[in-house]
């Protein structure tokens, strides 16, 4: 009874201790990263700056010379918050299909949805906490603040396209004057000595001005789509 | 089974057929995947001839050089050098030991007698043996090492091979068992070298044993696995795919992609260390000077400038300094530079497709065009709205300037061709401008590319007249390739135009199955699938076949209505023998789903090579798609209803839920084509079984 091999068994304890222990250790250092790694996943938004100018202004000490912070800019302050959280929104829907399809394809990591689903999440407290707000600034106006928002939002959305396009015109005249200038003065060229090569650089003439109307054909193209864009 | 004993190989018989088997089935398939022909396009494909060598063209020689090294799969052509030469030596292991091992019981041979022998004859044979051999008659001879013993038992096995062949008895058991002393014991034999268990060698076994199943099984299962994980379906790193992702915006532009493109992981890879700063202000002052055709020498808008500004210093940075460095073909003054310059390129090139990717899942075609625009921007090593005619060896920011005039739109390079000779000419040589060799190295590259010139694009359900909701519609392109320039064009063929259908019973074509030669056909070559030649893509540092992309867009709303088809081959060759293009028509043929509703949809076509700019093509199709009923009436008024028990009929009868009335005996109005209908008819009843049989498999 006494004749058992301890030592014999030394090495199959052994390799049993260290077989389990190496997973032990594997599984939990494991869940530990992944843990750490789903807290440390960078938000999906910058840090809300509209968000933080309403809070710091609705908490703000009232010291004792200032006064205190009127209503209105409170109200203002909340809006700006409103259009912020609008345009978040508008993001997150447009990419939550394709990120599920991409996801479920392979295209993209399983920490982009997570990030997403948080953000999601994130984005519906904020909805909740803004109506909220709303309604303690006024009377039912949670209801309506966000449609207010949305038509700001899509305002100035606007305005921005539109200022882009605009901010061409100086640029093109120029450049109109500049090309009108050389046209002319290769007429007056072309008039002045009939050489014989001239049918060659009509053909290069008409070829250059076909490519010019179909730049003016383009470019308003171009701006009546960015236009119902902008619209939608 | 008492005599049962189990018996380690000590003569080491069964060890080596063991080890050669496992090693057998490891190196036999991966000898395959060697020697297997190489699916890189560089090794296949034909080239356009040139003979030009850009700038630095030393550096992207050794680029491709290194690439194609590292294609070469070196350790796995080790790994089947090792595993054959094992394989050799258990082989000879085999060999050798094989005649060490006791032979079959064979009485004949130790009657040392043929075995045609009579009765008679082993008998008489046997009496001279034993009067010879017989211990009472021998003397034991210690020079032959022999003892009493030994000659003892050399009679009784003369004796047990002579009764085995006389006696019955005897006999018997030697049939039956092999033996003349009957059945003998088991020995059952594990194909284990004995040094494994004997003593003290125990530890070591079990160390082997630990390092294998402890250590390296865990190892390759975990590098196999975070592999996978870690790369995207685009093989691209996943990280970078998720930071493309958070960069996409419904108006990126080029620019802004270019941007994108940069935050990719893998240019840490290339950028270790010190190279992630070093030189960063030469770059960037060299990409931000002014340049010849733009405002910055790299090709930057404003907006780019402003983003690469706003960028911390770091990887990032240096990246997209030198992307736009390389799409601005801006030289760098140093070796180092310009070598890291040109690496960045096929990076961006494969993250730009795991972008494109990402715009398609997102559906709006706005950014899948600016995504396709990057690929071939990046492949020319030509800036966002840069000139097409910069595809031209030798031609620089500069020439393509000056050939293009103050012009705001850039020639294409058809139309750069299709210029009258003389006045090209006179445009492109002159000081400053091409030399007369150089413009002839530029229209000769000109006049091989591979523009696809498309000639019409339709939709059709094959075997049908109309196209129904919710059928399965084929997007028919018919093609040319017609380089820039090519002279003598000649007229399309209407009859190429056209898309027949194969017969109503070649299964195989109508589920688009290669088709066998069938006896008696002429044209089993001719379908073999053509490769176009590799991109001409002098800066590009990867060999890369160029693909057309198919796809169909809604112009109202902005979005994709058919993903892309990606075509990397086609059906007809495209040059001759000498290098002429044939203008063969190229059939591009690819099968979507037609929408649940009747109407006319009208699409945008885009044909777009993903290797050349401006050789894009963008055409309006119509989608008419009929009410099934009204598509019904009119094929009752054309063709007769399909025969009861031909496949078409029972098919018939699967959709309508009733069998198709006989069919009506048809006035013959043509003969020939009565003619030819009785001729079809036959064979569709004589392989209806078949194609049954087909359908049901499926």
């Amino acid at each position: 009874m006494l004749g058992v091999n301890w030592w014999g068994l030394v090495l199959p304890f052994a390799y049993l201790i260290v077989l389990v222990g190496s997973l032990m250790t594997f599984s939990s250092m494991y869940r530990k990263r992944i843990a750490a790694k789903s807290a440390n996943l960078a938000p999906w938004f910058p840090p809300h700056l509209q968000k933080n100018v309403y809070l710091s202004l609705l908490h703000l000490e009232p010291a004792e010379k200032s006064p205190a912070v009127p209503e209105s800019i409170l109200r203002a302050a909340l809006l700006r918050r409103a259009v912020e959280d609008i345009r978040r929104i508008i993001e997150i829907r447009s990419a939550k299909q394709a990120c599920s399809t991409l996801l479920q394809r392979g295209s993209v990591g399983d920490d982009l949805w997570q990030r997403f689903q948080r953000a999601e999440k994130e984005m519906e407290d904020e909805l909740r906490d803004v109506v909220m707000e709303a309604n303690a600034l006024g009377p039912n106006w949670g209801q309506t603040i966000f449609q207010s928002a949305n038509e700001i939002a899509a305002g100035t959305q606007f305005k921005t396209r539109l200022d882009e396009i605009t901010s061409q015109t100086e640029e093109e005249k120029e450049w109109w004057e500049k090309r009108r200038a050389s046209i002319q003065s290769e007429f007056m060229k072309e008039i002045e000595n009939e050489a014989p090569e001239s049918p060659a650089k009509k053909i290069g003439g008409s070829v250059t001005t076909d490519d010019d109307a179909v730049l003016v054909d383009s470019a308003s193209n171009a701006g009546s789509i960015r236009k119902k864009k902008g619209k939608k | 089974m008492s005599g049962t004993d189990y018996s380690y190989d000590e003569q080491g018989q069964f060890f080596p057929v063991f080890i050669l088997t496992i090693v057998g089935i490891v190196t036999i398939p991966l000898t395959y995947s060697v020697l297997k022909p190489s699916s890189d396009p560089g090794a296949t494909a034909p080239r356009i001839k040139s003979d030009y060598k850009p700038e630095h063209g030393d550096l992207v020689d050794k680029q491709r050089k290194a690439q194609r090294r590292k294609d070469r799969k070196l350790k796995r052509a080790f790994t089947v050098v090792v595993g054959w030469s094992v394989m050799a030596l258990m082989g000879y292991l085999i060999m050798v030991t094989a005649q060490t091992i006791p032979k079959i019981w064979n009485p004949y041979d130790i009657l040392d007698i043929s075995e045609s022998a009579t009765e008679r004859q082993i008998k008489s044979h046997y009496k001279k043996l034993s009067l010879k051999f017989h211990p009472d008659k021998i003397r034991p001879d210690p020079a032959k090492n022999e003892t009493m013993e030994s000659l003892n038992s050399h009679f009784v096995e003369l004796t047990k091979a002579y009764k085995a062949l006389t006696d019955e008895e005897i006999r018997n058991n030697f049939i039956q068992f092999g033996h003349p002393d009957g059945k003998q014991s088991y020995s059952i034999g594990i194909a284990l070298p004995k040094f494994i268990i004997t003593d003290g060698n125990g530890k070591y076994v079990i160390l082997v044993y630990a390092a294998l199943l402890g250590v390296l099984l865990p190892y390759f299962v975990g590098s196999w696995w975070y592999g996978t994980q870690r790369m995207s379906k685009e093989k691209v790193l996943i990280e970078s795919a998720n930071n493309l992702f958070r960069e996409y915006e419904e108006g990126i532009t080029e620019g802004a992609i270019i941007n994108a493109l940069s935050t990719g992981v893998e240019f840490e890879k290339v950028l270790k260390g010190e190279k992630a700063e070093s030189g960063l202000n030469k770059v960037e002052s060299r990409i931000l000077a002014e340049g010849a055709a733009s405002t910055h020498a790299g090709g930057l808008a404003e907006k780019d400038v402003q983003k690469l500004e706003d960028l911390e210093g770091g990887v990032r940075r240096k990246a997209l300094a030198l992307l736009w460095a390389y799409l601005g073909r801006v030289d760098l003054d140093d070796a180092a530079l310009d070598q890291a310059k040109l690496e960045v390129a096929p990076i961006a090139h494969a993250l730009n497709g795991s972008f494109g990717a990402i715009s398609l899942a997102f559906g709006a075609t706005a950014p899948i065009l600016s995504s396709y625009a990057t690929a071939q921007n990046l492949m020319q090593a030509v800036p966002p709205g840069g000139s097409p005619l910069l595809q031209l060896p030798h031609i620089t920011a500069k020439i393509a300037r000056a050939i293009e005039g103050d012009s705001r739109t850039h020639l294409t390079l058809q139309e750069y061709m299709s210029l009258p000779e003389a006045y090209r000419r006179k445009l492109s040589i002159g000081p400053g401008l091409l030399t007369e060799s150089e413009y002839e190295t530029a229209v000769k590259v000109a006049r091989q590319l591979p523009r696809l010139q498309v000639e019409k694009g339709f939709f059709k359900v094959t075997g049908e007249k109309y196209i129904i909701p919710s059928s399965l519609v084929s997007m028919v392109v018919k093609g040319r390739f017609i380089p820039p320039g090519s002279e003598n064009v000649p007229a399309v063929n209407e009859l190429d135009l056209e898309d027949i259908d194969p017969e109503e019973d070649d299964l195989d074509a109508i589920l688009g199955r290669s088709k066998k030669p069938i006896k008696g056909e002429k044209k089993a070559a001719d379908n073999k699938p053509v490769q176009p030649p590799l991109s001409f893509a002098p800066y590009f540092t990867k060999d890369y076949s160029p693909r057309w992309h198919v796809f169909l867009t809604d112009s109202k709303q902005g979005k994709v209505a058919v993903p892309p088809f990606t075509f990397t081959t086609v059906d007809k060759p495209i040059y001759d023998e000498s290098g002429k293009p044939t203008f063969n028509m190229q059939t591009l043929k690819a099968q979507f789903q037609a929408p649940p509703q009747a109407g006319h949809y009208t699409f945008v076509l885009h044909v777009i090579c993903d290797s050349y700019i401006g050789f894009d093509t963008k055409m309006e199709v119509t989608l008419v798609v009929d009410d099934a009923s009204q598509a019904e009436e009119a094929v009752e008024d054309d063709i007769s209803e399909p025969d009861e028990d031909s496949l078409a009929g029972q098919m018939h009868a699967l959709k309508t839920g009733q069998p198709p009335p006989p069919k009506k005996k048809k006035v013959a109005a043509a003969d020939d084509s009565s003619e030819e209908e009785s001729g079809t008819d036959e064979e569709v009843v004589d392989t209806s079984d078949t194609n049954t049989d087909t359908s049901d498999e499926e």
